[in-house]
């Protein structure tokens, strides 16, 4: 092979630009912006002017609409009476309370059904997760037909199933279902619970149900839906954490004579848990997101007290700012504690 | 059979000059390192691990910066002007120890795309030229395989074809045959000595001693991020001026 | 014989505990499905779905108009036939052997087809004009798969085969074109699109258009420029963090206020808006690991060969992250897929708020379960498929597998 010179493109290097009005107001320009060092700066400097004046461009035209039609950024309306109803809230609420109370009901019905669809997600998402390693070919084949159906169905729809089409068609009074300390009916869950005189059971007085603890149909259909639903997700992760272990983990237990169950506490799941934790901080954040379609069920939480307030406040920039605000920091708790207890697991292994 | 030494007269295509880098977190990784290197020669750097010499290497054709001292490459002095760096880089082409083929694409689109790209030169001769090249390093009959079908030294030949194809007129090479299998070192060095033997100039990075005995005109010893020692390879390998360059070769002969 | 009753015993009755988990799960498992069938032949009014079924496929779109949707599904029942021929005829260059034109999983793939077409309108009970123009739809998809296999051997293929990512969105440009009307033809305003219609619409444009500012996004944040990083970050996280009920509401809302004179564009449009955003955050961080999977020596190779920043990213790294992220961002599209649902809550009639105006019908009051499971299935069906296509792309794509 021949090494001839290429015609001296290095040539390029040495020339110099025409010189001209323009060019020499630009040339300064030029060389910077083929400087290695200059570059990044140049690059930085125009994509934050660009970014600042959209920003401007839109706040410019937020404060004329909003001081056109009167609805300047102020929080006095919040201390005003609501004006409507939550169908269900810990905390007594009436009417005539004011606004910021409605939202706080909300902001604790949403973490009412977080926590409680956290627990049983992580609950059954595990089970189904080892179950998919069962050495039983249906359980395995159930698992993941389990798992394809509630991926490929949206949540909201999943919701809108279990409401209207599971929990409103139950019956009521003496119909009503009913199984060991449970009673499903149309009037809501009735579950058996420590009273004032020690272990009660659902009990039918006149016609209605009481028990200890009830929930709303509207509560029940919420966590149903979310907990079957990530639920699914969950067990993928798991499954995914527990495949995630070597093959020869499972070889030195069995060659220990440790039985299948007992490998999988001890050995397998401490080990797959460092590959799971971190899959379900994301499942939670989207529990915890899915739980705004409460609205569909008729629960009232933060965001359909939101909307309500919105639609009849028209304070739309505030209301949004709180639904933000609140949702962010739900995201931000839960990921703290993942992280938390990220490090207690991946401490372990040092 | 050594290759025949370069003309006397012939120009400088790379002179690095009191070149000084220190990284980010101040570890001093370059301290004051000389190279000229004349057209058509073949220079040998060795050294142990940790000793810059890849660093060094890779300073050439901008792939590492430098804070103090001086590159000219070809005339063209190394500087933070992008077209004069980007200039450089269609002198200097660089051969990896990971191969870093393009996986996506064919054999020969590897060879092709930038010549294509960056010469703007017609797809059908720039083919041309890639097929001849595949032929010259022995590999014509994979042109449309994919790399990930090929064995490492296969790769590493496609790796040399494609740094060929640019027509470059210094080749880098940083430990060619350090990711390869025993077997297939052989023939990636057969390339590279008929590479040498017609004229080309490169700067190889390699633990091969037999390369630099047979084929190189100057071997250099770094260590600790210094030049210690340049010498034939006659002289380097019997009789070593330094010290630091005598325990090297006890340890690797 | 002997080897399959080997196998189910290993399967299904392997020890004890086993064997009672499999016949009981299989007592259970069919007795829920004839129930299930029970209820489905004899209980269930399925007339709410053959009433309505203009209503959940095309929403209010006029009837007069009609012909255009016709017009652009069979288009694109021949743009894919023709894809599927040409790329079925065409092996990849690296494969000595020509490629088989109806290997094994195509013609169960073809035969599955065919069965649905005659099967399904005869089961959602659509009447015969209807019946003929899906089963006319479907010969045209398979006629399209037959001729270009056919014809697309060889070059003249392979050269079509390169139209082929030009061909596809000029298609798509020209079925919106024809759904919205306007030049020539009679405007039909998005707000009396619905149904599946108006679903596919919202869930395709947004995956269009979040591709281009999610990739953008990715490489901002992987960027070492503390601006572009940053801002990347903020909107990303951002995103990912808000439920997206509460971003189409502020869609709805808010936009008209950030406009100048407080005029919004169509609510279909703003809601069109929002699901790009929020899909470009979430595709971001499904490129940003594609990219977090392009090997340093990647960039290295292409600078020292004289490729541009530029030129490098476009011709060797983004190539490679983009196939390692195909599955990754195929999951997000059927989740956007699926979050069209969404768009119900604020009052946009895609198929499940369709649904649940015709439930609010008093004709149809309680026939939720009929409607809901008639959707689900048609949810399931659409994105398994989407699954599918993903594997088959995946397959194809990667240059170490022979497919």
């Amino acid at each position: 092979m021949e090494v001839s010179p290429s015609p001296s493109d290095s040539d390029l290097a040495r020339t110099r630009p025409q010189p001209s009005w323009w060019s020499s107001m630009l040339s300064p320009l030029q060389s910077l912006s083929t400087n290695r060092r200059a570059l990044p700066w140049l690059v930085q400097g125009g994509v934050g002017l660009l970014l600042l004046l959209m920003i401007a461009f839109l706040l410019a035209n937020l404060v004329r609409n909003l001081s056109a039609t009167g609805l300047l950024l102020t929080w006095r309306w919040l201390g005003q009476p609501a004006g409507f109803d939550v169908s269900e809230s810990l905390l007594p609420f009436s009417p005539d309370l004011p606004y910021w109370r409605a939202l706080l009901v909300g902001l604790v019905n949403t973490l009412r059904a977080v926590i409680v669809g956290l627990i049983g997600s992580t609950l059954l998402g595990t089970l189904v997760g080892m179950a998919s390693f069962s050495s039983n070919a249906l359980l395995r084949r159930l698992v993941r037909l389990y798992v394809e159906i509630n991926r490929n169905i949206p949540l909201l729809l999943q919701l809108v199933f279990w409401y209207f089409v599971v929990f409103l068609a139950l019956p009521n009074g003496s119909a009503a279902l009913q199984l060991p300390g449970v009673v499903l009916a149309k009037s809501g869950l009735y579950l058996a619970g420590a009273a004032a005189h020690g272990w009660q059971l659902p009990t039918l007085v006149n016609g209605v149900w009481q028990a200890p603890l009830r929930l709303s149909v509207e509560f029940a259909a919420l966590l149903t839906g979310l907990i079957v639903h990530i639920s699914a997700f969950i067990a993928e992760v798991v499954r995914g954490g527990i495949a995630s272990v070597p093959r020869g983990q499972w070889e030195a237990a069995s060659s220990l004579g440790l039985h299948w169950w007992a490998t999988l506490r001890r050995i397998i799941l401490p080990q797959a848990l460092r590959v799971i934790v971190p899959g379900l901080n994301s499942q939670y954040i989207n529990l915890a997101k899915g739980t705004s379609l409460a609205v569909a069920v008729g629960y009232t939480d933060l965001y359909s007290v939101a909307e309500t307030t919105l639609n009849q406040t028209g304070r739309a920039i505030e209301v949004y700012l709180i639904l933000l605000s609140a949702y962010l920091i739900i995201d931000l708790g839960i990921s703290a504690v993942m992280n938390g207890l990220n490090r207690l697991v991946q401490l372990r292994e040092r | 059979m050594m290759t025949s030494p370069p003309p006397s007269a012939a120009p400088l295509m790379i002179e690095a000059r009191a070149v000084h880098k220190w990284y980010p977190n101040g570890f001093h990784a370059l301290r004051g390192c000389d190279l000229r290197v004349a057209r058509g020669e073949v220079v040998v750097i060795m050294g142990p691990s940790g000793s810059g010499k890849s660093t060094f290497l890779r300073t050439f054709n901008a792939l590492e910066d430098f804070q103090q001292g001086s590159i000219v490459i070809d005339g063209i002095p190394l500087c933070d002007d992008l077209r004069q760096i980007d200039a450089i880089r269609r002198e200097v082409g660089m051969v990896f120890q990971q191969f870093n083929l393009f996986p996506h694409l064919t054999v020969l689109q590897n060879l092709t795309l930038a010549p294509v790209l960056v010469r703007r030169r017609p797809r059908d001769e720039v083919e041309a030229q890639a097929r001849r090249l595949l032929e010259r390093v022995g590999i014509a009959e994979q042109a449309d395989k994919f790399p990930g079908q090929l064995s490492g030294g296969q790769q590493q030949r496609v790796a040399i074809a494609r740094s060929l194809c640019m027509e470059p007129r210094i080749l880098l090479f940083d430990e060619p045959t350090s990711a390869l299998d025993p077997e297939m070192v052989r023939e990636v060095l057969d390339v590279m000595q008929t590479l040498a033997r017609d004229g080309m100039t490169m700067v190889v990075v390699t633990h091969e001693v037999g390369f630099a005995r047979q084929v190189a005109h100057r071997v250099v010893l770094m260590a600790d991020g210094e030049v210690v020692e340049e010498a034939p390879p006659q002289q380097f390998f019997t009789a070593p001026a330094q010290d630091r360059s005598r325990r090297f070769l006890e340890q690797i002969l | 014989m002997a080897g399959l009753l080997r196998r189910l015993r290993r399967d299904y009755f392997a020890n004890p505990l086993d064997a009672a988990l499999s016949i009981t799960l299989g007592l259970l498992l069919t007795a829920a499905l004839l129930a299930g069938l029970r209820w489905a032949l004899s209980q269930a009014q399925w007339a709410v779905i053959q009433v309505n079924a203009t209503l959940f496929a095309v929403g209010r779109y006029p009837l007069e108009q009609q012909w255009r949707l016709w017009l652009v599904t069979a288009l694109l029942a021949a743009a894919s036939g023709s894809s599927w021929g040409l790329l079925r005829a065409l092996p990849r260059r690296d494969r000595r052997r020509e490629a088989q034109l109806w290997p094994g999983n195509d013609r169960i793939a073809v035969a599955g087809f065919a069965a649905l077409a005659l099967v399904l309108p005869a089961l959602l009970g659509l009447s015969l004009p209807l019946q003929l123009r899906w089963w006319l739809i479907s010969a045209l998809l398979l006629a399209a798969r037959w001729v270009c296999g056919r014809w697309g051997q060889g070059r003249r293929g392979r050269q079509a085969l390169r139209l082929l990512p030009l061909a596809w969105p000029c298609l798509y440009l020209f079925g919106l074109g024809l759904i919205a009307g306007g030049l020539g033809l009679i405007a039909v305003p998005p707000n009396e699109w619905g149904g599946l219609l108006l679903t596919l619409v919202q869930a395709s444009l947004a995956i269009l258009l979040c591709f281009p500012l999610g990739v953008l996004l990715a490489l901002g944040r992987r960027s070492t420029l503390p601006l572009l990083r940053w801002s990347s970050v903020l909107y990303i996280e951002f995103i990912r963090g808000a439920p997206l009920i509460t971003l189409l509401f502020l869609g709805q809302n808010i936009l008209g206020f950030l406009l100048p004179g407080g005029v919004a564009p169509e609510r279909v449009w703003r809601a069109a808006l929002v699901l790009t955003l929020f899909a470009a955050a979430y595709l971001a961080e499904a490129v940003r690991a594609g990219l977090a999977a392009v090997p340093r020596g990647q960039l290295e190779a292409a600078r020292s060969l004289g490729l541009s920043t530029a030129q490098a990213l476009a011709r060797v790294v983004l190539p490679q992250a983009i196939r390692t992220a195909v599955p990754a961002m195929v999951g997000q599209f059927i989740s956007l897929l699926q979050d069209t649902t969404l768009l119900s809550l604020i009052g946009l009639l895609e198929l499940l708020g369709s649904a649940r105006t015709v439930m609010a019908n008093p004709a149809f009051l309680g026939r939720n379960a009929e409607v809901y499971l008639t959707l689900a299935v048609l949810f399931w069906c659409c994105c398994a498929a989407l699954g599918l296509g993903s594997r088959a792309l995946e397959r194809r794509l990667n240059p170490n597998t022979t497919a």
